[in-house]
């Protein structure tokens, strides 16, 4: 990758979210997960901190799935999205554009078991940075963050649901999205051992 | 899928080695035994858990399939090559800070470290594909373990961690169906059931 940075242009975020994202931003720079010259709307991380914190301050397992839900649905919108645009990917960009279906179908049934109801799935254009997606490498290294924002959550959401049907079905979720991880690292040109880089999979590997 | 059941049942056993290449010889008393109860998880409450003691049995049970990986992935290794063997070698570093890690928790919970790694006969592997195949099946049986283990497991930390290791598991299994030529992610919710190989 030419240039390892994340380009901010303007967008519409209040102050409290502008300085939790360059927390995290900072943070994410440290640890070197921003690559791949990724350009992203100043909106359109906050959403998916958004969607992540959603878990961290999620009370219950309704709460829980219901973030959960839109977590699995702006990444059916992201891969569907690069599936149009990237034929050199779109077989697996539409795979796993359908497993994020199942994960969010299996969910909102269940939150709806709950008395819940699920959101609307986003637009596309409201999960901003897709379109400053402009190429193979941006878009698998903008899937890479899904994943691993996706992995972030799910590991807090272990700590926190109650039931165990929804416990078992987290962990096959979250171990799906480590297989999505693992594909997406070699699409990037990581060697098999590489695609694997971590023993206890954290959702903080930077993409390769 | 329960994984003591498996390993209670002989058909099942014998069938799981054999396919593979490889013949059980002897099955850990502990292994087994920490492998709790077959509870209906659909009516048991995530409360209803078996405390720090039910943790420990838990773990050490965990602890056998790792120290079982371990060995695995070294008798493995000489029939390995190039990126499928260094992948191997990457593999077995993991499955040994998998152990690491529920030593730790084991200590922690004030209880001890039992489990001991399963005796296996490796005899019958004769090429890359018989070791990838076993692998396969192997890290599938700790991911059947673990999914069903986590909602048993009484602190949202062990939950969390075993969470970790069970993607960590399913990533292995995508490489090593990647160097079989097979499909690396076949299904949106990894399950780990040996049978759907």
């Amino acid at each position: 990758m030419s240039e390892d940075r994340l380009i901010i242009t303007d967008g519409e975020c209040d102050t409290a979210q502008i300085a939790e994202y360059e927390a995290t931003r900072r943070d994410a720079v440290r640890r070197g997960l921003l690559a791949g010259g990724a350009i992203v709307a100043a909106s359109s991380i906050p959403l998916l901190l958004n969607v992540r914190n959603a878990f961290g301050q999620a009370s219950g397992d309704a709460a829980i799935l219901e973030a959960a839900v839109g977590l699995e649905q702006t990444a059916v919108v992201a891969y569907d999205t690069a599936a149009g645009a990237f034929p050199q990917i779109r077989s697996t960009a539409r795979l796993f554009r359908d497993q994020e279906q199942e994960h969010a179908d299996g969910l909102a049934a269940a939150l709806e078991d709950l008395g819940g109801t699920p959101p609307e799935p986003p637009e596309a254009n409201e999960v901003k940075g897709l379109s400053a997606v402009k190429s193979v490498p941006q878009a698998l290294t903008f899937a890479v963050e899904l994943e691993n924002m996706a992995v972030i959550a799910y590991i807090d959401a272990h700590r926190k649901l109650k039931s165990p049907a929804l416990l078992k079905t987290g962990a096959q979720i979250m171990a799906n999205e480590g297989q999505h991880l693992v594909v997406l690292r070699q699409a990037l040109g990581a060697t098999p051992a590489e695609s694997v880089p971590s023993a206890f999979e954290a959702g903080t590997d930077p993409a390769p | 899928m329960d994984v003591s059941r498996i390993m209670r049942d002989p058909v099942s056993r014998r069938r799981f080695f054999q396919a593979s290449g490889v013949t059980f010889v002897g099955g850990s008393a502990a292994f087994i035994a920490a492998c709790g109860d077959d509870d209906d998880d659909e009516t048991t409450d995530a409360t209803s858990t078996g405390g720090a003691n039910g943790d420990v049995a838990i773990l050490n049970s965990a602890l056998a399939l790792e120290l079982t990986a371990v060995e695995a992935y070294g008798k493995g290794a000489p029939l390995l090559k190039g990126a499928v063997l260094d992948a191997g070698g990457a593999f077995l570093a993991q499955e040994q800070e998998h152990a690491a890690g529920l030593r730790t928790a084991l200590e922690d919970l004030g209880g001890k470290a039992t489990a001991k790694k399963m005796t296996l006969d490796y005899s019958g592997l004769r090429n890359q594909a018989d070791v990838l195949e076993f692998a396969t099946n192997l890290e599938n049986v700790a991911i059947a373990a673990y999914v069903d283990a986590i909602p048993k497991l009484s602190s949202g930390e062990l939950r969390a961690t075993a969470a970790q290791i069970v993607t960590n598991e399913a990533e292995h299994v995508s490489v090593l169906l990647g160097a079989l030529g097979q499909d690396q992610v076949p299904e949106a919710f990894v399950t780990g059931d040996v049978n759907a190989l």
